[in-house]
């Protein structure tokens, strides 16, 4: 178990900068996600991590140890790390029980290797599956013994690069509940990439969020969620609406809708930006009071556990979305009143020039 | 490898980049070029170690002209038509549903195991009177055209299907479907067998030496023959290597040009699909004549001449022989496949120095068997301890197909997905221990086909044998090349058949499709 301490980590791919002084710590015996859309680099970091390719520039501490800093690098078979690919990569050539001791020294007896195969195959719940060969089993059978192989070498740290994303929906959340139990439960640092925020939102003790090759926001699943440093980062963890607003003071907002306002203050304009509200925090009612702001259903995206709720405000151009869980009453087209319940998150237009 | 110590004490390494290699493998693949380079240096040795004027004498005699025109015209010839054949026994076989497709494609590819020279003596031995161009633009085309068949087919196998369909929907008809969508996918391996169909031409001995066409090859053996002075037939050969290598270089640079790139991820692969009957009808007719003139006819001469020889033949002898055969060249394979594994190795890296080896071996590739034999038997005048025996013998093999079994290797390498290396890696395993435990026994069955097509090949070689065979050691190709060139086709008949069935193990083996596509497990 170690702690991982990244510094401005650069790395270029044919020509190209793929991570771009990129920082990141993740603590000992945490469990972390790294999300971010297709072509963020994601893979490249994890790749960075486990020592498979070179690094242009930056550091990557191990603890206290220095594992790479520039282009010196130490070889990935001496990083004593669990990598698990997408699909598993189990060898072919070889037996389940082959797979899992392949990591073990020679020196160690055939029995203790036995000892030690059979703990891990029963720990990931596939106990009997020793002279399996990787064709015989199912696409979460494949990711479970991988699992198993990655943890027979008491790895300091396990990467495991989208593991999940082969396996259909049923499956997958099965046996990413799983996985992440046991990694949590063997209290190995575990570092996962994927492109799923659900994935990363209930599995993750640390979720690092990257953008254009650099990570924008790490913390807490809550932490990113709830306090998002930008429409894009709010957007990768969650449906966000984004308010052109116009600061006018502290807590004192002016929407761009004219009828949604926050503290509406008939002031003159402070700073542009942008207010970031999530479906779930808007509250529909057809109650219609005066005063109240209106808004017409346009869309019901409905899920069964939920419905997304598409409303255009009053007579502006405006729209936004609520979330309203368990069954409802609307249709298209009706008139509802709106109303906000949660915090307010505002983005001046220079934050996020700068975040983006 | 550079090592820095950094303050925690730690060593920190620069791990190989792509294309670099390890110094190891660089060093061995070297050795293997050094080794192939051997016959040039005693080629240009041979060709300069007289007066310069005999260079002019030899090249610009009319003679020599004729010579090369014939032997462009016949390389020219066989080439195309082989093509034509080849790729349309390929189509047939894949597209139409013949019900045995399987057994037919085995059968048409058979005839590989059957050499130049036997079956000009099957043909002969029906018609007595053959001999000049066009017979010899026949036989060549019969022994040829599975090599054509064999790579077009297993292109056909991997070219995607759905880019086929897409494109029917799109209204283009079958021919046009062909001629756009399909040929991009299979002609770069077309190409490279239809270069090996021309160095097979011009390196072809056994039958324009029976048909009396005067070809580059037959001109070197009598003049090696029949002349004390053999810088002649060292001059000629270079020609013969020139030619070679500017075949080689123009199918390189038209493949480069043609790189196809696939958009799907995985592809749907084809399977046969013309049902009606006219198209059966006109396959089965094309692959029913192929098989006639190709298989049926030689191995029916085969079988009367060897019932005809019965009473006679020496059992002890033909078996002597026939362990020879196999024992000359297993050790050829083995030799092959020691000097081709650092190459493929390294070439399948993208390392710069086994792409470099890797192409320098194809000119060694298209070597003629008869100038190899030259080169070695210099060799051999200044080494005694090494003149007429076995290991020189097998060598000769080993540098003579020793590209081609660098090709499979290679290939077989680079099947291995990358990401089973990079576990390898994670797992402990340093790069010496990933080659060892996951790349070699991934990349087996590639490995053992390369030996078997080295093996295949070193059978069937005639004019290195015949020049470096140690005194009283026959092979199978040259006792029956001696009882044929007396015009005895009864005694030749039982050394050709075994030889035709001996290789006829390696070459249905070689043709085996390939089952790890259709696993199970996805190891990508």
């Amino acid at each position: 178990m170690t702690s991982l301490e990244i510094n401005d980590l650069s790395v270029d791919l044919n020509s190209r900068r793929v991570l771009k002084n990129l920082n990141l710590q993740i603590p000992s015996g945490s469990f972390a996600a790294i999300l971010g859309p297709s072509g963020c680099g994601k893979t490249t970091l994890l790749r960075s991590i486990a020592g498979l390719i070179t690094p242009s520039g930056g550091a990557i501490r191990f603890g206290k140890q220095l594992v790479s800093v520039s282009s010196l690098v130490l070889p990935p078979h001496k990083r004593n790390i669990g990598y698990v690919p997408q699909e598993g990569g189990l060898f072919p050539h070889l037996s389940v029980a082959e797979n899992v001791s392949f990591s073990l020294a020679r020196k160690i007896s055939d029995q203790e290797k036995n000892q030690i195969v059979n703990e891990m195959l029963e720990l990931v719940g596939m106990k009997g599956f020793n002279d399996r060969s990787p064709q015989e089993l199912s696409g979460g059978q494949q990711t479970r013994i991988a699992l198993a192989r990655a943890l027979a070498m008491k790895p300091a740290m396990v990467l495991l690069d989208e593991p999940f994303a082969a396996l259909d929906q049923a499956l997958r959340v099965d046996i990413s509940e799983e996985v992440v139990a046991l990694l949590k439960k063997s209290g190995t640092t575990s570092i996962m990439v994927t492109h799923d925020r659900e994935d990363a939102l209930v599995s993750a003790d640390v979720i690092a969020l990257m953008h254009g090759g650099t990570v924008v926001q790490s913390g807490t699943p809550a932490q990113v969620y709830l306090n998002p440093i930008s429409a894009e980062v709010a957007l990768s963890t969650g449906d966000i609406d984004v308010i052109p607003a116009i600061k006018l003071a502290n807590s004192q907002y002016s929407t761009a809708l004219n009828e949604v306002n926050f503290n509406l203050a008939n002031q003159p304009a402070a700073n542009l930006g942008q207010i970031l509200i999530r479906p779930e925090e808007i509250a529909i009612s057809d109650e219609v009071t005066a005063g109240a702001v209106t808004a017409k259903i346009t869309k019901i995206n409905y899920y069964g556990h939920d419905a997304l709720f598409e409303l255009k405000v009053g007579q502006s151009l405006q729209s936004i979305r609520a979330r309203i869980t368990g069954p409802s009453q609307y249709r298209v087209g009706d008139t509802v009143s709106i109303s906000h319940n949660g915090p307010i998150r505002w983005i001046s237009s220079e934050a996020q020039e700068l975040n983006l | 490898m550079k090592t820095k110590t950094l303050d925690e004490n730690l060593h920190l390494e620069s791990i190989e980049q792509p294309g670099s290699g390890s110094k190891l493998l660089a060093l061995l693949s070297f050795f293997a070029l050094i080794f192939a380079a051997i016959p040039f240096f005693y080629l240009i040795k041979g060709a300069f170690s007289g007066e310069l004027d005999l260079i002019k004498t030899v090249l610009l005699r009319e003679k020599s002209l004729e010579i090369f025109a014939t032997t462009i015209a016949l390389m020219s010839c066989v080439s195309v038509v082989s093509t034509l054949l080849g790729v349309s026994l390929a189509w047939c076989l894949h597209n139409v549903n013949l019900r045995s497709n399987s057994l037919l494609a085995a059968l048409v590819i058979l005839p590989i195991a059957i050499p130049s020279y036997v079956y000009t003596y099957s043909w002969m031995s029906i018609i007595p009177n053959l001999q000049g161009f066009a017979a010899a633009v026949f036989i060549l085309i019969l022994t040829t055209t599975p090599y054509i068949t064999l790579a077009a087919l297993a292109a056909l196998r991997r070219s995607d299907r759905a880019q086929l369909e897409v494109a029917q929907t799109l209204g283009l008809n079958k021919w046009r479907s062909f001629y756009f969508i399909t040929w991009p996918q299979i002609r770069n391996t077309v190409s490279a067998g239809t270069l090996l169909v021309a160095l097979y031409v011009l390196s072809d001995f056994g039958a324009v030496s029976l048909l009396g066409v005067d070809t580059f090859t037959r001109a070197i053996e009598n003049l090696y023959r029949g002349s004390f002075d053999r810088g002649a037939a060292a001059i000629l050969a270079l020609v013969l290597v020139a030619i070679s290598a500017i075949l080689i270089t123009i199918e390189s640079n038209t493949r480069q040009r043609s790189k196809v790139i696939s958009t799907s991820s995985k592809l749907m692969p084809s399977i046969a699909e013309s049902n009606s009957g006219r198209s059966r009808f006109l396959a089965s007719l094309l692959i029913g004549l192929y098989l006639i003139f190709a298989l049926i006819t030689p191995l029916l001469q085969l079988l009367l001449r060897f019932i005809s020889a019965l009473p006679s033949i020496d059992y002890g002898n033909l078996f002597r022989t026939a362990l020879s055969t196999i024992f000359a060249s297993l050790l050829g394979s083995i030799i092959a496949l020691l000097l081709a594994l650092p190459v493929g190795l390294l070439s399948s890296q993208a390392s710069r120095i086994g792409s470099l080896t890797d192409k320098s071996l194809l000119i060694v590739h298209a070597l003629p068997g008869i100038v190899m034999g030259l080169s070695l038997v210099a060799i051999g005048s200044e080494l005694p301890i090494v003149y007429q025996t076995v290991a020189l013998l097998a060598f000769s093999y080993a540098l003579l197909f020793m590209a081609k079994a660098v090709g499979f290797v290679r290939t077989s390498f680079l099947r291995v997905p990358k990401n089973l290396m990079e576990i390898s890696s994670t797992l402990n395993q340093s790069k010496a221990q990933s080659i060892r435990r996951v790349m070699i026994p991934l990349a087996t069955p590639g490995l053992l086909t390369a030996t078997l097509l080295v093996f295949l090949s070193a059978m069937k070689e005639l004019p290195a044998t015949l020049m470096l065979r140690p005194t009283g050691f026959e092979t199978l190709a040259t006792e029956m090349w001696s009882a044929t060139a007396i015009l005895q086709f009864n005694e030749a008949a039982p050394y050709a058949l075994l030889l035709v069935l001996i290789a006829a193990i390696p070459a249905f083996l070689i043709n085996r499709p390939d089952k790890s596509e259709e696993s199970g497990v996805n190891i990508s």
